[in-house]
């Protein structure tokens, strides 16, 4: 859900989006492999850990009324295998804000810990904002 | 997984077939539900003329290639950039081609530099990057 407590037009370089927390389940996994048409091969792929943590970002920007939000590119390192049944914290947040005309671009930053505290992958997602 | 990790050599190929039908399952195991990705009624009205797959979701499919080049090389230590010029269409068929450009080396390590391409059965690139893979023989 979009943070309410804050506007777009107050969403600065360095705020960051609340931390949240998904239990990597045998399920949520197999339902992302069956989404991407894939067979796994017994970890989490990189790419389902990604996309939650990009979801999380994606529905906390308060768009402006009328805006499409478009990812533009992304940029992703990933430091350990995540067996499945493992517990993570994405944290994400605001690295840049920038305006051309009529369009706008979000540079966000995140970064997942696994249950030990342990880096998991890191990233940068461009979203392009179309009015 | 990949036996000859050297200069030009090519990553075996992954072809897809995006349908709604994927993209709104993708969309309920990410929890990404923009509607540009999910609501007919409300894409057609946008610049875009329609739905578009997820990003994300083409990106999962170069991860295949990688993963299934790299094994857990690639798991566990690899690094990408991408970029998405033009969206996948519900009915496109995607092909991701990639290829090791260059072996490196650095403290001992090498690293083999890829770059890929995602493109629809028109020809247009859709997504375009470049991956990182630790292949030192003794992590693998």
């Amino acid at each position: 859900m979009p943070d309410k407590t804050i506007s777009y037009e107050e969403l600065a370089p360095g705020y960051k989006f609340p931390a949240a927390t998904y239990e990597l389940s045998a399920s949520l996994v197999s339902k992302y492999l069956k989404a991407v048409d894939s067979s796994g091969d017994g970890f989490v792929p990189p790419l389902a850990i990604t996309a939650l943590a990009i979801a999380t970002m994606a529905g906390s920007i308060p768009l402006p009324s009328g805006t499409v939000a478009i990812h533009a590119s992304q940029e992703l390192e990933f430091f350990k295998l995540v067996p499945i049944g493992t517990t993570i914290e994405c944290h994400t947040g605001v690295a840049r804000k920038i305006a051309r005309g009529k369009m706008s671009m979000l540079i966000l930053e995140l970064e997942v810990f696994d249950q030990g505290k342990e880096k998991v992958q890191s990233g940068k997602a461009t979203i392009a904002l179309l009015t | 997984m990949l036996t000859d990790i050297q200069e030009g050599k090519t990553l075996n190929p992954v072809v897809k077939h995006v349908t709604q039908e994927k993209i709104n399952l993708y969309a309920e195991a990410s929890g990404d539900f923009n509607p540009i990705h999910i609501d007919e009624s409300f894409a057609v009205k946008t610049p875009l003329g329609g739905t578009i797959a997820h990003g994300m979701l083409n990106l999962a499919y170069v991860s295949e290639m990688m993963t299934s080049a790299f094994g857990r090389s690639w798991l566990s230590g690899g690094k990408l950039r991408a970029r998405f010029k033009e969206p996948a269409r519900p009915g496109d068929t995607v092909t991701i081609n990639g290829k090791i450009d260059c072996v490196e080396q650095e403290d001992g390590i090498s690293y083999a530099n890829c770059s890929f391409e995602c493109r629809n059965q028109k020809g247009e690139t859709l997504v375009a990057g470049e991956a990182i893979v630790k292949v030192s023989s003794d992590k693998r």
